[in-house]
């Protein structure tokens, strides 16, 4: 297992296909409370705290419908990629003000570097990067098929 | 509370770590981040630490100085900073999930 590579989504928990919340924050909140569920966190609190954290120093929308929040922790415990999506879109505070549809959590274990851990978000922003994949993976009926693109984009 | 705000002052040293280093900044931007300046974070972690036990703050900072981070985490009973196997007496007691390393003086977070 390499500390680099963007995990592909393994199982349905790290998968949340149609989340209905309206507040990024209520967002972060569930998707660090998957990320303990699927044994990726320890802590879900403070997980949950140190992405908001992150989110008032480096908003993690990065347009087209994208929001990649991310974190190194010492609540993670293996790296890991959570996928949520939300039909209808939320408020992200893009820049190019398009709700957000697509938000890939990228979540790294203290021990991992600055480098590495950037390395892991920019591949999960390469996932995104085309129209192509971003339909692919809001259309995606299971994590199946968003796991079978995730290891297609990183070949 | 004190392990609580231990934690979550040494979150806030990592992302100090990065907001501090203008490579790392740089980085985000082209990434298509918008990062913010490092003092916001560096007024988060003068309270934290306002609010941690003094003995935890030294063991803490010295570590930090050191090593560059002041908490690490446990796997197996092997510290994740000097990888050193620690005995099962070196174990917190029950209700509490720090201590420091025998080995090389960091905090140990055992949860």
């Amino acid at each position: 297992m390499t500390t680099v590579a963007v995990h592909p989504v393994p199982d349905s928990s790290l998968f949340l296909p149609d989340l209905k919340l309206k507040r990024k924050e209520s967002v972060l909140h569930e998707m660090a409370c998957a990320a303990q569920r699927a044994g990726a966190a320890r802590d879900s609190s403070l997980l949950h705290e140190t992405l908001l954290r992150r989110e008032r120093w480096c908003g993690s929308a990065i347009g087209k419908g994208v929001a990649v929040p991310n974190a190194r922790s010492l609540a993670i415990t293996e790296p890991r990629l959570l996928i949520a999506r939300f039909r209808r879109g939320l408020d992200w505070g893009a820049s190019d003000d398009v709700p957000v549809q697509l938000v890939l959590l990228v979540l790294s274990t203290s021990e991992t570097s600055v480098d590495a851990h950037l390395e892991r978000v920019a591949r999960a922003i390469a996932i995104t990067r085309t129209q192509r994949n971003r339909v692919k993976l809001l259309e995606a009926e299971d994590a199946r098929v968003v796991a079978a693109l995730l290891r297609e984009v990183a070949q | 509370m004190t392990e609580a705000t231990l934690l979550e002052l040494h979150d806030v040293d990592l992302q100090l770590a990065e907001a501090r280093h203008p490579a790392h900044a740089t980085r985000l931007k082209k990434l298509g981040f918008e990062p913010g300046e490092p003092a916001p974070l560096e007024r988060v972690r003068g309270r934290l630490l306002a609010s941690v036990e003094r003995r935890w703050v030294q063991h803490y900072e010295r570590a930090l100085q050191r090593y560059g981070r002041g908490v690490v985490g446990m796997r197996d009973r092997v510290c994740l900073g000097c990888f050193v196997t620690l005995p099962t007496s070196a174990a917190p007691g029950s209700g509490e999930s720090l201590t420091l390393c025998e080995s090389c003086g960091r905090i140990l977070y055992w949860r």
